[in-house]
């Protein structure tokens, strides 16, 4: 069959919390079992040594932490319908978030495919505790209970539309459903397939049943193929594992733990009994998993066996294994099983057990097997061709085959054959490795649902990033690929892990920081690119950039190639080698031409998309290349020869900046031929420009009516009448070159507006030469289309300043001002730094430009770390009909009824005296079961309402309030955007509040009462 | 260029190589400012113009480990086109300067690198200890037991600056400790066919050859019971190295194109001792293989011991095309071991 790979794993055992746990569990032969705990049932009120009648014989098992935390702010789950949750749903659920991130996929980029989902499950205790109380079945039980909704849970809240099943096949229901995901991978029915193996146990019905049948161990303790085997030991657990067809995960460079070559999965028939194992239909189904592997039994290096030990269980296996391995050639078969470590998990051993063999072929060691010391001389494990793994096994290099059995008690037997990934699969070739790409610092990226979470996941990355040795590039891609797609949006660029590290570590600590590195883009964002001109250049302006950025130095580089043939010389050289005739205008405008628009256009291939565009007098070349309206070979051209012709004008020109208006000078170039109004570039800040002597006397008498002049370093006077004498020459090559209607809008400092179909062509060209420079007029312009960036495309930032001074806006923050490159000491981490802020501001960057070509390759991060504050148990199971308590952790929710008034008072939409506004917060919490609500609260969004609660939200406020006669759902439905939408509805009906004030409290006590007996 | 039969093990390949050096250079003018030497000196005697240290110079605190440095190194061989950590199945280490006696510091390698269950060695030496390093190496894969390999060389020489101490007045016997050497790791992976950088690993050549000699080099290490004992921590005897190393390269030189069956103009590039700057120009003259380029490192690392073979090697990789051949001498003057390997691009 066609190989299928595993590619992301999640789970929880008896003592390991996650997967590295499971490992180290496992390596150090650890034990999970132990006390059975008080939240599940009184031990003792079930124990008898002898394994009386309705009793059990042993106090022990593998039990999980904490089965009782569940983060339901995180998947929109009100606290109602998490308390009406069976515990194996919500920990499925939370680790098949986690499995699909280790896969190297942000869950939300699963959302409406195909993705299948393929849960094994045979506990089904919640319910029976549950569902037999008729009385208290309420909407949310009905949905929380019953195994068939554990899978199809995992569907909706991850938005998967492919094939969705629970399966139990009783102890093999995992590795079955594993069965059926790999026939669903290899039928196409899915490109991605989660499995899921959950067992949780919440009464002693399975320990008493063992008991009974003569099969449970007096220590708890699975001991598998050992000599001190005396049965089972009941253990639990949640595993979700993402598979693929491995030609898939190859082309799209995921990181493969292990391939399943062949899967089978058969029956016992009529056999010795319902529940007997069967040797013949065991050694069956491990021949079809050889056959369908295209292995021979011999190739199988070891096999992690269903081994529960007991003593005709183990015997049966050994006897099927022993079928297919008493003749092999070489070493014996090595076996064993997590069964000693971990106890039997029933429906999640199958997911035990290939996890297991998965991570044993990604480390290449396979860990003991617990009590195989004391080997089983009964088994005659060396006549079968087998040995015990009485230590780890290190695999030599290369393709290594494992097998793996799950047996059900009713007789569905499962096998498995895994291999090693193959060595390019094992660790990813880069992805898209053609494309030139690093801009010499890396961008780590994280989004959690709220402040908190974030906080919580900075600080688990940061332990991971520092445990050990981490390489930054691949460990940043991967957060920006995979750590994507919730509301609160952190980023931070890094130049080395140790730093990285220690940031992540501070933005957990410091409020201040977090929020400088976190934003919560409102709407889809609009750039806008301004290019500054002359005066902004320097010697080695961006050296530091063309340095530590291939990208960066790949538009340079394409830029002075476009203007060599014109300058005859390299403007890049020229100015890398700090050159101070970067100062002269022949070099100044190709020089910032070049880094214009190699700035643009690496601002673009890293997904900063503007919308508007605008340039500073020459800026406004590299605008027109980026908004397509001159070529870019046309343009350097243009801008060499502009720049040359200038050069070539006798010295004598000045400029000189006035603060003051372009009313208050004029009369003054009006008495002067030779100078004109070089720039307006805000309200009080304009630039004249011509003959110095002129200039002089102009300068003199602004001085003498009280305005501030500065004379301006330059060569020549730009923009004024002295700029004639070139004006025919450069029309000739402007003719020439041509240029067309911008495909982005420029703002055109030349009409010092956007320009609306008009033509960057040879006439705009020469008219720009001598015409005013009008930026404050074209950023005016600008900021009223309500750009959310203004992004500043030069060696230092100029334009920045002017805008704010010209920006005055009466309400709310403003365009961010990005600034890519800060002045002389800039380099990669500056852009990098700037690419951040545009992701917080909510651009999509396209990542793998930031990262060189080696750069991109797969790098495992830790999975969301979910809230553990929230906590929702059952009653506990005793003997006879009695009282049990809805346990839910006082921290996270305070009694109800006393605790909420006070919450909501804080932001209450009418102030304290509005009932209506009361009555429905009341509601809103008591159907959610939440204590803390407000008006700004989305009732779909926020509080993970459906239209069960909405019926009975209707009811409730039908109940609560007068005026607004029967609600119809169709009425409501519209205004339910947020729950300050409702109130004011309501209000709108002419709401007013029924009964005493006191109702919700009232009401609030009523569903105490209702959940202590649910 | 056709491969020349050898009497030499199977040959192993060096698939990638990986460098740290800590923080930023410092030059000879920081260092005279911080210490009071004279920054001509340095140049003209010892000819070194720049070196790195793990330990801050102003504040004397120690900012990375030889672990940190060494694994540091190792990540970024690890990290090269063709190589696959998960394939790791050895552990070579050579220092003269570990971070504590127990645990070797291999071990802590090992650990920041993620890999376990596979044996490690650290190898107790000085200049030749990378060579050691690498020879160890070489006979493991050569064993077809292993495949591919992690070798590692680098030294922590800061240990040894004393920042507190006036030496305005000290001899240049003992001002040399303050400026020849520096810090920094390197690390190669070694596989038993052609990846990555698919360079063959020819011949190792390790040979002590101090029997009944006075250590050219000397240094101390210090338990609880000998803690205060006024004895130098490192010793050298400057004269004995400049009179027996030049000799001993030349021989190290000619005994490895013999056993290698190669021609001196054969070489492409030639990469001698790394004693200092001034020492390694004089070795290199002494040498005599006009025709092969040479790879030097020290002028600009400092004398870093183990990790010196595999700075030389990386500046090396930049430039060695197909079917070039190099030679690497080494010499360790403690107890006068004679060390050196051939590399030949695929």
């Amino acid at each position: 069959m066609e190989p299928v790979a595993i590619v992301g794993i999640d789970c929880r055992f008896p003592g390991a919390p996650d997967t590295g746990a499971y490992w180290d569990l496992m390596m150090r032969g650890a034990d999970g079992v132990g006390e059975v705990p008080r939240q599940r049932w009184d031990a003792k009120e079930f124990h008898s040594e002898a394994g009386e009648e309705g009793h059990s014989n042993t106090t022990q098992g593998g039990f999980i932490a904490d089965p009782d935390a569940f983060d339901d702010e995180f998947f929109t789950i009100s606290p109602r319908e998490a308390a009406a949750m069976d515990p194996q749903q919500r920990l499925l659920l939370q680790s098949a978030w986690r499995a699909v991130e280790d896969a190297g996929i942000a869950p939300r980029n699963l959302a409406g495919t195909s993705t299948g989902v393929f849960v094994g499950i045979m506990g089904n205790e919640w319910a029976q505790l549950h569902l037999t109380d008729y009385a208290n079945v309420t909407a949310q039980l009905g949905s929380g209970n019953g195994y068939c909704m554990t899978a199809n849970r995992i569907s909706y809240h991850l938005d998967l539309k492919g094939p969705s099943l629970a399966v139990d096949t009783a102890c093999s229901s995992s590795l079955v459903a594993a069965h059926l995901a790999v026939n669903a991978l290899l039928s196409e029915e899915c490109d991605h397939a989660l499995v899921g193996g959950v067992n949780v146990a919440l009464t002693p019905a399975l320990s008493i049943f063992y008991t009974q049948a003569g099969l449970s161990a007096p220590d708890g303790r699975c001991k598998p193929f050992s000599a001190e085997a005396d049965g089972i030991g009941r253990g639990e657990g949640v595993g979700v594992i993402v598979l693929r067809r491995l030609r898939d995960a190859i082309a799209d460079g995921q990181r493969v733990y292990a391939v399943i070559r062949g899967i089978a999965v058969n029956q016992d028939g009529r056999s010795n009994g319902l529940t007997a194992p069967n040797r013949w239909a065991q050694q069956d189904v491990l021949g079809a998993a050889y056959r369908r592997a295209g292995v021979e039994p011999s190739d199988v290096v070891f096999t992690e066996a269903h081994g529960t030990g007991t003593g005709l269980g183990d015997m049966m296996e050994v006897k099927a294994l022993g079928h297919h391995h008493a003749d092999r050639a070489g070493k014996p078969m090595a076996l064993g099983s997590v069964k000693g470590n971990l106890g039997h998990t029933e429906g999640a051993a199958g997911i035990a057990g290939l996890i297991k063999v998965a991570l044993s072929l990604h480390h290449r060691v396979v860990p003991a097997s617990r009590f195989a010391a004391k080997e089983s001389k009964q088994l005659k494990l060396r006549d079968h061709g087998l040995r015990l793994l009485k230590a780890p096994l290190r695999l030599p290099a290369g393709p290594t085959v494992a097998g793996l059995s799950s047996f059900g008690m009713g007789g569905t037997n499962a096998h498995a054959v895994l291999e090693s990934a193959p060595g390019h699969a094992a660790r990813p070739e880069p992805v898209n490795g053609a494309a030139p790409g690093g801009v010499g610092a890396a961008v780590f990226t994280l989004t959690a649902p709220n402040a908190d979470a974030l906080r919580r996941n900075l600080l688990a990355q940061a332990d991971a990033a520092a445990a050990r040795r981490v390489p930054l590039g691949p460990l940043a891609r991967s957060s920006n690929r995979v750590k994507a797609g919730h509301r609160h949006r952190f980023a931070t660029a890094a130049t080395d892990t140790g730093e990285l590290v220690a940031r992540l570590r501070e933005s957990a600590a410091a409020p201040e920081l977090l929020d400088r590195l976190s934003g919560r883009p409102a709407g889809r964002p609009r750039i806008a690119f301004l290019f500054t001109g002359q005066g902004s250049q320097y010697p080695r302006m961006t050296a530091g950039l063309y340095e530590q950025s291939p990208l960066y130095r790949h538009f340079l580089d394409e830029a002075d190639a476009a203007l060599l043939p014109h300058t005859g010389r390299s403007v890049r050289d020229l100015v890398l080698a700090g050159d101070a005739a970067v100062h002269s205008t022949r070099w100044t405008q190709p020089a910032l031409f070049a880094v214009g628009y190699a700035l643009g256009r690496t601002l673009m291939a890293l997904g900063a998309h503007p919308g508007m565009l605008l340039g500073h007098s020459v800026g406004e070349f590299a605008a027109a290349v980026l908004a397509r309206a001159l070529p870019l070979d046309g343009a350097a051209r243009l801008v060499a020869a502009r720049g040359a012709l200038m050069q070539e004008l006798p010295p004598g020109g000045g400029m000189l900046s006035v603060k003051a208006s372009r009313e208050d000078v004029r009369q003054w170039t009006e008495q002067e031929p030779l100078v004109g109004l070089a720039a307006v570039n805000g309200p009080t800040s304009t630039v004249l420009s011509g003959d110095l002597e002129a200039l002089e006397r102009i300068g003199a008498k602004l001085a003498a009516e009280g305005f501030t002049t500065r004379e301006l370093q330059v060569s020549h006077a730009f923009h004024s009448p002295l700029m004639r004498p070139v004006l025919d020459r450069f029309a000739k090559i402007a003719a020439e070159v041509g240029g067309g209607v911008p495909e982005i809008p420029v703002y055109s400092t030349v009409r010092g507006r956007v320009l609306d179909g008009e033509a960057l062509d040879a006439s705009y060209w020469v008219e720009h030469i001598g015409a005013t420079v009008l930026f404050g007029d074209a950023a005016t312009a600008l900021l009223a289309e309500g750009p959310t960036h203004l992004v500043e495309i030069g060696p230092r930032p100029v334009l920045s300043g002017m805008v704010r001074r010209l920006d005055q806006p009466a309400a709310g923050a403003g365009p961010a001002h990005v600034l890519p490159v800060h002045g002389p000491e800039s380099a990669g981490p500056a852009l990098a730094e700037a690419l951040a802020e545009l992701y917080r501001g909510g651009v999509e960057p396209d990542w793998d430009a930031v990262y060189a070509p080696e750069d991109r390759v797969a790098h495992p991060l830790p999975p969301y770390t979910f809230s553990t504050e929230h906590r929702y148990w059952a009653r506990n199971p005793v003997r006879a009909p009695g009282t049990a308590a809805l346990a839910t952790a006082p921290a996270a929710h305070p009694e109800p009824g006393t605790a909420p008034a006070s919450v909501l008072t804080l932001d209450r939409p009418g102030g304290p005296a509005d009932p209506v506004a009361d009555a429905v917060l009341g509601a809103v919490r008591l159907v959610g079961g939440y204590t803390d609500v407000g008006p700004h609260d989305r009732l779909y969004e926020d509080l993970g309402f459906d239209s069960v609660m909405i019926m009975e939200l209707k009811n409730r406020l039908e109940a609560r309030l007068a005026g607004i006669g029967t609600l119809t759902v169709q009425d409501l439905l519209p205004r339910l955007s947020s729950v300050g939408d409702l109130v004011a509805f309501l209000r709108e009906l002419g709401a007013t509040v029924t009964g005493s004030v006191n109702f919700g409290t009232e009401e609030n006590r009523a569903l105490m009462e209702e959940e202590r007996t649910a | 260029m056709t491969t020349a039969t050898t009497r030499t093990t199977p040959t192993s390949y060096l698939a990638s190589v990986g460098t740290a050096l800590p923080g930023d250079p410092v030059d000879n003018a920081t260092l005279s400012k911080v210490l009071g030497i004279n920054e001509e000196w340095i140049e003209v005697f010892i000819g070194t113009r720049t070196r790195y240290f793990a330990r801050d110079l102003g504040t004397g605190v120690v900012r990375w480990s030889l672990a940190d440095l060494c694994a540091q190194a190792a990540e970024r061989a690890l990290a090269a086109p063709g190589v696959d950590p998960t394939e790791i199945e050895f552990i070579v280490l050579g220092t003269a300067t570990p971070d504590t006696l127990m645990p070797a510091t291999v071990n802590h390698v090992a650990d920041q690198l993620g890999l376990d269950q596979i044996p490690t060695f650290q190898l107790q030496s000085g200049c030749a200890g990378a060579v050691q390093a690498l020879g160890v190496a070489q006979s493991m894969i050569a064993s077809g037991q292993y495949r591919t390999g992690l070798v590692i060389g680098g030294d922590v020489c800061s240990k040894h600056l004393d920042l507190q101490r006036d030496v305005s007045g000290a001899a240049p016997g003992d001002l040399v400790n303050y400026v020849l050497f520096g810090d920094g790791a390197g690390a190669a992976v070694l596989t038993d066919e052609p990846r990555g950088q698919g360079v063959a690993l020819r011949h190792v050549l390790n040979r002590f050859t101090g029997l009944g000699r006075a250590p050219g080099q000397v240094i101390e290490w210090f338990g609880l019971a000998d803690r205060y004992d006024d004895r130098q921590a490192l010793i050298e005897d400057y004269k004995a190295i400049e009179e027996s190393v030049p000799v001993m390269a030349v021989e190290i030189l000619w005994e490895m194109l013999g056993e290698l069956d190669w021609e001196a103009d054969q070489l492409d590039y030639l990469l001698p001792p790394q004693l200092s700057g001034r020492m390694t120009r004089r070795i290199t003259e002494e040498l005599d293989v006009p025709t092969a380029t040479d790879i030097s490192c020290v002028a600009d690392t400092g004398n870093n011991g183990n990790a010196l073979p595999f700075l030389q090697i990386e500046k090396l990789l930049e430039r060695m095309s197909g079917g070039e051949r190099a030679l690497a001498v080494a010499v360790e003057s403690s107890k006068w071991i004679k060390a050196g390997f051939a590399l030949e691009k695929m």
